[in-house]
């Protein structure tokens, strides 16, 4: 889907610093990159604070889309917050990261408490 | 009911299959995402924004108990508990995931359902007016030409890829409950003025998403024979001339606008002229065959007034509160229809756990022949309760949670999934209902108010109707926040309007705020016994728009 968050892929790149997120292809689950391989959590998401970075992780989600692991990965920008956390900056992107605001009982807000 | 042939049978099954096999060759690699999608979203799969979401058709919004037991199921089993009922009447569940697809499909077989129709560029599931055959303004129920044309445009091959979705409607009453003039094509079962004969009104290019329209009437009267004929000559155009280079202008009402309806009517009539008419119109004994399947249930002979529930209402407020508002005249003496209402206060409008799917299948067996209905307000039906049984169904709603007393009124409120799943949303929607429902949540106030119908899309795609909402809410985003276009005067029924624009956007905590501002005005301008829609009509938009200016600029009402 065209989002604010990855129209920036074509110009000179999103806003730093970055996460990957996708979704894994068998379940359908929201996941981020990490350092070796994808994590449902969205706290262990690796973080891309320059371009270089930015672009091997692309690069590595792409890899992964072939591979048929995942679907549609894109880059999202973040702020890291107090307590580290990677937070998206658009409200889009946040709610993946939590789960439909209506259910808090309901996604990675409630299997993840950030 | 309608049950499945051998034919009906055979084809679910077999495109179960083939979903499976092309499951497990896209898990193999040897398809490619690109591939696949066409594939999954052929059988109701898409990706949303947290996980797939299956969409499920129920034909004319009619099931039985059964049926919705296995939702139950399916619900409970293989994703978090709860479907959500659409403004389609269809169910989409939210978590399914990809590697179950095929064994849910499977399940939905074995009580003659799928997925088939529920999305791309196809003629979608037919809906129909929820209180088909029981509405005492009927002429003719609507299921069985929705049927026939369920039948006609499944596996017809003109029809699999057209140019964009193509959504069809169908009433036999004289009051539109199925916004037939907001569907590319809606039909209206009528008589013939003079003969007296059975045909329908047929209405094309209506729509709504980014370029609202109503639909033009562009045959009057069409004999009952010539459906299948005259509807293949409309589909032809379409196919033909439908704009196939830009998906925004590719749905038949912007044909129809663009070569206007005059001409839109002379090129049918030449195709239909050319048509050669008995070999594609049903068979008369195939159109009997069907009609068959939706004759009344096996009523008891009884007197029209029942002591029972008169007593009944009497000693309970709360029964008689929830009969005033959500009962619907049977044209069965001694019968009443309920609407169940699938908006608590606080919850999400069309969401049902599969505890109460189970509750709801129990009373429907039980108490209604075995039969509910969806409608596109995102609520269901018991079509059929004998009005002694209504105390008894009334606690057994109660006990499900299933008995808010507030069908049609400022609280029923239509939302679409918007951002909390949809991954086109520009906006949440679903809060924004709950919001609203809250501050209107005093059931007396409520019927002081009277019928008022709020609907609120998430994104300009229209999914939640908010055009045709008596007060209609638009979710956009506005510099990286959410913002909210009210709109006044949409009506979805015969007298269909587009409602227009109140004044700018607005962020999601004034929307209560403006609701409660624009229901005022009404109070104060409304002449006695005046309905919300007829108060807008007659003093126009000026009123309304003067206090929602002067509750954006903060000044006291
Ligand atoms: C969540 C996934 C959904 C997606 C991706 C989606 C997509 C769309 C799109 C793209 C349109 C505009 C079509 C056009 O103008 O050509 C549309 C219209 C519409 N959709 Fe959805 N929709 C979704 C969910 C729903 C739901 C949940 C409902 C019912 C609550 C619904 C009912 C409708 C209706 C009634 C319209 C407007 C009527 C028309 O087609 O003109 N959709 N949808
Ligand atoms: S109106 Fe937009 S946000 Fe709402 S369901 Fe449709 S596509 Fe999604």
């Amino acid at each position: 889907m065209a989002t604010d968050a990855k129209a920036g892929a074509k110009g000179k790149g999103p806003k730093l610093p970055v996460i990957l997120s996708a979704n894994r292809l068998l379940e359908g689950d929201v996941v981020y990159l990490t350092a070796g391989g994808w994590t449902l959590d969205p706290a262990s998401a690796r973080i891309a604070s320059d371009a270089e970075t930015a672009a091997v992780m692309e690069a590595e989600g792409a890899a992964a889309a072939a591979a048929n692991l995942v679907v549609d990965p894109y880059l999202v920008p973040v702020e890291i917050d107090a307590t580290g956390f990677p937070r998206a900056t658009h409200f889009r992107e946040a709610m993946r990261q939590t789960g439909p605001s209506i259910h808090p009982d309901i996604g990675k807000q409630a299997e993840y408490a950030h | 009911m309608y049950r499945y042939d051998e034919f009906d049978e055979r084809f679910v099954r077999e495109r179960v299959q083939q979903f499976r096999t092309q499951v497990e060759r896209r898990l193999d690699g040897s398809l490619s995402d690109d591939e696949f999608k066409p594939l999954r979203l052929k059988n109701g799969l898409y990706l949303q924004l947290h996980a797939y979401m299956l969409r499920i058709a129920v034909p004319y919004g009619t099931l039985n108990g059964k049926q919705l037991r296995q939702l139950a199921l399916i619900g409970e089993r293989y994703d978090k508990g709860y479907g959500h009922f659409t403004t389609r009447q269809n169910l989409q569940f939210n978590w399914p995931q990809l590697k179950d697809v095929p064994d849910i499909l499977d399940l939905l077989a074995d009580v003659e359902m799928h997925c088939i129709q529920t999305s791309g560029n196809c003629i979608r599931n037919v809906t129909a007016d929820q209180f088909a055959g029981i509405a005492k303004d009927e002429v003719e129920d609507p299921r069985p030409t929705a049927e026939l044309l369920r039948q006609w445009s499944s596996l017809h091959p003109e029809f699999a890829w057209l140019p964009r979705k193509f959504k069809i409607a169908v009433t036999g009453a004289e009051h539109d409950r199925a916004a037939i003039k907001v569907h590319d094509i809606g039909l209206k079962v009528r008589r013939h003025p003079d003969t007296g004969a059975t045909g329908y009104q047929v209405v094309v290019g209506g729509g709504l998403g980014r370029t609202p329209m109503i639909g033009k009437v562009i045959r009057d009267f069409l004999p009952k024979d010539e459906l299948l004929a005259y509807l293949e000559a409309v589909m032809r155009v379409y196919n033909a001339e439908g704009r196939r280079d830009n998906k925004y202008k590719a749905r038949v009402k912007i044909l129809v606008h663009e070569i206007g309806t005059e001409e839109f009517v002379r090129r049918v009539e030449a195709e239909y002229a050319q048509l050669d008419g008995p070999t594609v119109n049903a068979p008369e004994s195939e159109v009997a065959r069907i009609a068959r399947y939706f004759a009344p249930p096996a009523y008891e002979a009884l007197p029209e007034d029942s002591a029972v529930l008169d007593a009944a209402r009497r000693a309970d407020p709360a029964l008689d509160a929830f009969v005033a508002q959500n009962g619907f005249a049977h044209r069965q003496p001694g019968y009443l229809a309920l609407t169940i209402s699938l908006k608590p206060v606080g919850g999400v409008p069309g969401d049902m756990t599969s505890e109460q799917m189970r509750a709801f299948a129990d009373i429907a067996e039980r108490y209604s022949f075995d039969e509910l209905r969806v409608t596109h307000a995102q609520n269901l039906v018991l079509p059929h309760v004998r009005k002694d049984d209504v105390p008894r169904v009334f606690e057994a709603l109660k006990a499900a949670g299933l008995a808010t007393a507030n069908s049609g009124l400022v609280t029923d409120i239509i939302a679409c999934p918007g951002m909390d799943y949809c991954a086109l949303a520009t906006a949440r929607s679903i809060p924004i209902a709950q919001e609203i429902a809250k501050s209107f949540a005093d059931e007396r106030r409520q019927a002081e108010i009277g019928p008022l119908q709020i609907k609120i899309s998430g994104c300009i795609n229209a999914c939640g109707h908010h055009h045709v909402g008596h007060i209609g809410i638009l979710g956009l985003e506005k510099s990286g926040k959410e913002n909210y276009q009210i709109t006044l005067g949409g009506d979805a029924t015969e007298a269909a309007a587009l409602g227009e624009r109140l004044g700018p956007g607005i962020d999601a905590e004034a929307v209560p705020g403006a609701i409660e501002t624009i229901v005022g005005t009404y109070l104060k301008v409304r002449t006695d016994g005046e309905a919300f829609i007829d108060t807008v009509r007659r003093a126009g938009l000026d009123p309304f728009k003067a206090s929602f200016d002067a509750y954006v600029a903060g000044e006291p009402a």
